[in-house]
């Protein structure tokens, strides 16, 4: 017995050691546990509280703003533009079937190497499903009706807009007569104030009903123009409209011959200033105003031919208008919530019904050869393919080319990250072995290309990939600015993961080294079958955290005129003055896309470290 | 039995060997031959070149002076060469070297499959032979790091034999091991010279060396400083230098 050990100084313990035993219980229920981690002291106790009250205020403030105020029709009304930027919109399916392709293929990788990340895996497949396919069903919805304000300081208004053949629009003028619409109907006229006093001024005019707009004659004329100023014709008369406080005209529905630019000008019967300086909305249905709202037009106008730009025209984004959203709870859900849900039900389940198949004949297969060999196959084939898709080839009827200029939003986003991935993987693991080459002259070049670009901010990368490469030689003009950025990114990226792999390299002891030359393997066989496996899986976080800042850092093409996701969020509401006041619930969006995408990027590559052949865990 | 190994054509030949660490002088004319199915065993205190002797024997490091002829090829910058002698010889190292990132099945079948181009089948079939004969063949598919030391050790040793080599070279195979597991490394070695391998045994396992050696050599300040059977080391030494070293180590 240990404690008649005292007694003799010899002990011998019973043949049979003891059974094992459990841990004695060190906490009791969740009240047990809420005293010891959250109560424990009066400090803690403190600390718990507020920090309690400040995190509810806050979410409680989040909670009841997006639900009672927030305007998510800028959103869901512009989900094909966010999703795939100005790509033709007759060729969406193309996009279509990039997501199919994409998250089929994360449903295979779930299944096959699923022990590693099965439940990440799953949920980015999800979250894809929703925010890749859905905007582009997303698109169906119609665009939101526009209102210009037509008022007396502008005359003519003209609206200028990119149709596409056979597209109906429909315009009418409505005038504003009734003084209680001031506050409610001219809210985004009042929103749109272009500085505070101006803002002030209109929002107490509106209250009091002395904004001045009602007591007037108006006299206006709306008429549709082609680019070149023509008026366009609705069987042998032009398709305008004249509205007179008698006679307010009607509606205009107009189908359009051909795709290109058009205008819709309201003009004012000066005639008598004094009598006709009210204000009036011109309606127009079937226009998709983002386009032509863009500051650089220059991608359009490759496309399209140049954009009017009449003498007294005001581009549209200068004119104002405003958006009828809802404001209270019910609407909220009637109007929001119901019909977003409606609208996604379709792509939600083509692409859970997409990542399931995958995930099934992953996992059913995954210890056949042939499905791991598909898997990774497939990973490595996509870039091609998907590419080829999207771009199509000169003069194909069913594939038509589909400049890379008009490639944007989230696809642009995804593309530049899969490629820049894709391209500065292989790249930075060659300029790593290069650094520590033995032969001076490979040493030094690659050297000085990692510190070159190490040494220099991304943004100049993209700049002097915009201005300086077609100067290196004439050949590379005409690579578009889309490529170059491509190259841009995937240089930056390579010279940083190439510092990484050389740290991995770095704690690969000799004895590995050693013990693969005694086997007779060649110095090739011994880096590609001993160092880099081993050097590349220490490094797995450093990669990741590498990955996902070049995802993130994909938003700086928005700089050099690219509109990929946040570059196309930003033009949709400075651009299209009807989303202008919705621009925090724009942001917010595309925070949470790129929180989910990194913070689903990072959980699995902590998998990727603690779990799975040879892990970090298995180093000795 | 010595003598009638004398009259064969040695595997290793080595003449006059010379290497210098930067202006240390570490082998100083070591001459010595090595005839087939030998067991050499090599003692001497630490840093007197015992072990970069024989990571010269595989080239693991470069002689400025003099001559190692393996099985009929000299060893010179010819990379060929160095290739050819180095698939004649297999090596353990004290610290085991097993590729921590495969499992023992692929650290095994690894050098077979791509520098011997063994389809995996075959070299596969070969390991798990090898497993067997030193004695763990259940621990196949684990990987290296859920091994004990006397068990990666074995593995190494499986390893280096998978390519069939004519010749070993052990630089100290059991000095990483808990004293419970030097026993069953061992005891493949016994069983491995009993199989008529050549080995040459870096160790300071004087038990080992008097039971399976058929030469020791003792090593000092870069020499050899005597060299002959275990009768002879460990009843009648004759150098005042090999008395004390042994004096201090049984």
């Amino acid at each position: 017995m240990p404690g008649s050990s005292s007694d003799s100084p010899f002990y011998v313990a019973p043949l049979e050691s003891p059974a094992s035993r459990r841990p004695p219980v060190t906490t009791v229920g969740p009240l047990g546990w809420l005293r010891q981690n959250l109560f424990s002291s009066p400090a803690n106790a403190i600390a718990t509280a507020l920090t309690m009250f400040v995190s509810g205020w806050v979410l409680w403030q989040i909670l009841s703003w997006s639900v009672r105020s927030a305007q998510w029709g800028v959103i869901f009304n512009n989900l094909r533009l966010i999703g795939s930027g100005l790509y033709t919109p007759d060729q969406i399916w193309r996009v279509e079937w990039t997501a199919a392709l994409l998250v089929f293929l994360l449903g295979l990788s779930t299944g096959v190497w699923g022990q590693v990340a099965r439940r990440t895996l799953f949920a980015v497949g999800v979250i894809l499903t929703i925010i890749v396919i859905i905007p582009l069903i997303g698109a169906r919805i119609p665009e939101p009706r526009i209102y210009l304000l037509v008022e007396p300081q502008r005359n003519p208004s003209t609206l200028v807009f990119l149709g596409y053949k056979d597209q109906e629009v429909t315009f009418q003028i409505d005038p504003i007569t009734d003084p209680e619409e001031a506050s409610t109907s001219l809210a985004g006229y009042i929103e749109n104030a272009r500085s505070r006093t101006e803002w002030f001024t209109r929002a107490r005019e509106a209250r009091d009903g002395t904004l001045d707009f009602a007591d007037h004659t108006l006299l206006l004329t709306a008429r549709l123009l082609d680019a070149r100023g023509t008026d366009l014709t609705v069987g042998d008369a032009p398709a305008q409209i004249i509205s007179t406080p008698d006679d307010l005209g009607g509606k205009l529905t107009v189908k359009l011959p051909r795709d290109g630019w058009y205008m819709i000008q309201v003009v004012r019967d000066d005639t008598n200033k004094a009598d006709n300086a009210g204000y009036a909305w011109l309606k127009v249905d079937g226009v998709e105003l983002f386009p032509s709202q863009i500051d650089h037009v220059e991608a359009l106008e490759d496309e399209y031919g140049l954009a009017p730009a009449p003498d007294q025209a005001v581009r549209a984004e200068q004119s104002l208008y405003r958006y009828e959203g809802t404001q209270n709870f019910a609407e909220y859900i009637s109007l929001q919530v119901a019909p977003f849900f409606k609208n996604i039900s379709t792509a939600l389940f083509a692409g859970l019904a997409l990542f399931i198949n995958g995930a099934l004949i992953g996992f059913l297969g995954k210890r056949e050869r042939r499905v791991r060999r598909a898997a990774l196959g497939g990973w490595l084939l996509a870039g091609p393919v998907i590419l080829i898709l999207l771009y199509g080839f000169e003069g194909s009827r069913s594939l038509p080319l589909v400049s890379t200029r008009l490639w944007g939003g989230l696809l642009l986003t995804i593309l530049l990250t899969f490629i820049g991935i894709a391209a500065s993987f292989p790249i930075g693991v060659l300029l790593a072995l290069g650094r520590r080459s033995t032969l001076p002259v490979v040493k030094w070049t690659c050297t000085l290309l990692i510190e070159t670009i190490r040494g220099v901010p991304l943004i100049t990368i993209l700049f002097m990939a915009k201005q300086i490469i077609p100067f290196f030689s004439p050949a590379l003009v005409d690579i578009d600015l889309t490529i170059r950025m491509m190259i841009g990114m995937t240089l930056f990226s390579a010279a940083y993961l190439a510092e990484n792999v050389r740290g991995g390299l770095q704690i690969i002891p000799n004895g590995q080294i050693e013990a693969a030359r005694a086997l007779g393997m060649n110095p090739a066989l011994t880096m590609t079958l001993i160092v880099l496996p081993q050097a590349l899986r220490a490094v797995i976080p450093a990669i990741m955290g590498q990955f996902i800042s070049l995802f993130k850092d994909t938003s700086l093409v928005a700089v050099v005129g690219l509109y990929e996701l946040v570059g196309i969020v930003d033009t949709i509401t400075k651009g299209q003055p009807v989303y202008r006041p919705y621009q925090r619930e724009a942001y917010i969006f595309v925070a949470i896309v790129y929180f989910v995408i990194s913070y689903a990027m990072s959980d699995v590559s902590r998998r990727l470290e603690s779990t799975g052949a040879g892990s970090t865990r298995r180093l000795k | 039995m010595s003598e009638q190994k004398n009259s064969l054509e040695p595997i290793i030949l080595c003449r006059d060997l010379n290497k210098w660490f930067g202006n240390f002088h570490v082998l100083k004319d070591v001459s010595l031959e090595v005839q087939p199915k030998e067991v050499l065993v090599i003692i001497g205190p630490s840093g007197s070149g015992k072990s970069t002797f024989i990571r010269c024997i595989n080239r693991l490091e470069e002689h400025q002076e003099g001559q190692i002829v393996v099985d009929g090829i000299e060893l010179s910058h010819d990379v060929r060469n160095i290739a050819a002698i180095r698939s004649e010889i297999g090596m353990v190292f004290q610290q085991f070297n097993l590729f921590p990132h495969l499992t023992v099945m692929e650290n095994i079948t690894l050098a077979p499959r791509f520098v011997r181009r063994q389809a995996r089948r075959d070299a596969e079939g070969i390991a798990l032979q090898l497993l067997e004969r030193v004695g763990i063949p259940e621990q196949a598919r684990k990987y290296p790091g859920q091994l004990s030391g006397g068990q990666q050790q074995r593995v190494a040793i499986a390893r280096a034999l998978a390519m069939q080599p004519k010749i070993m070279l052990f630089d100290e195979p059991t000095s990483a091991l808990d004293p419970e597991m030097i026993k069953e490394v061992l005891d493949v070695m016994k069983e491995l010279a009993q199989s008529g391998m050549t080995m040459l045994v870096v160790t300071h396992e004087m038990g080992f060396a008097r039971e399976v050696a058929d030469r020791i050599v003792l090593f000092d300040e870069g020499r050899i400083v005597e060299m002959g059977t275990p009768e002879h080391f460990f009843t009648n030494p004759q150098h005042e230098r090999t008395k004390l070293f042994l004096s201090q180590i049984l």
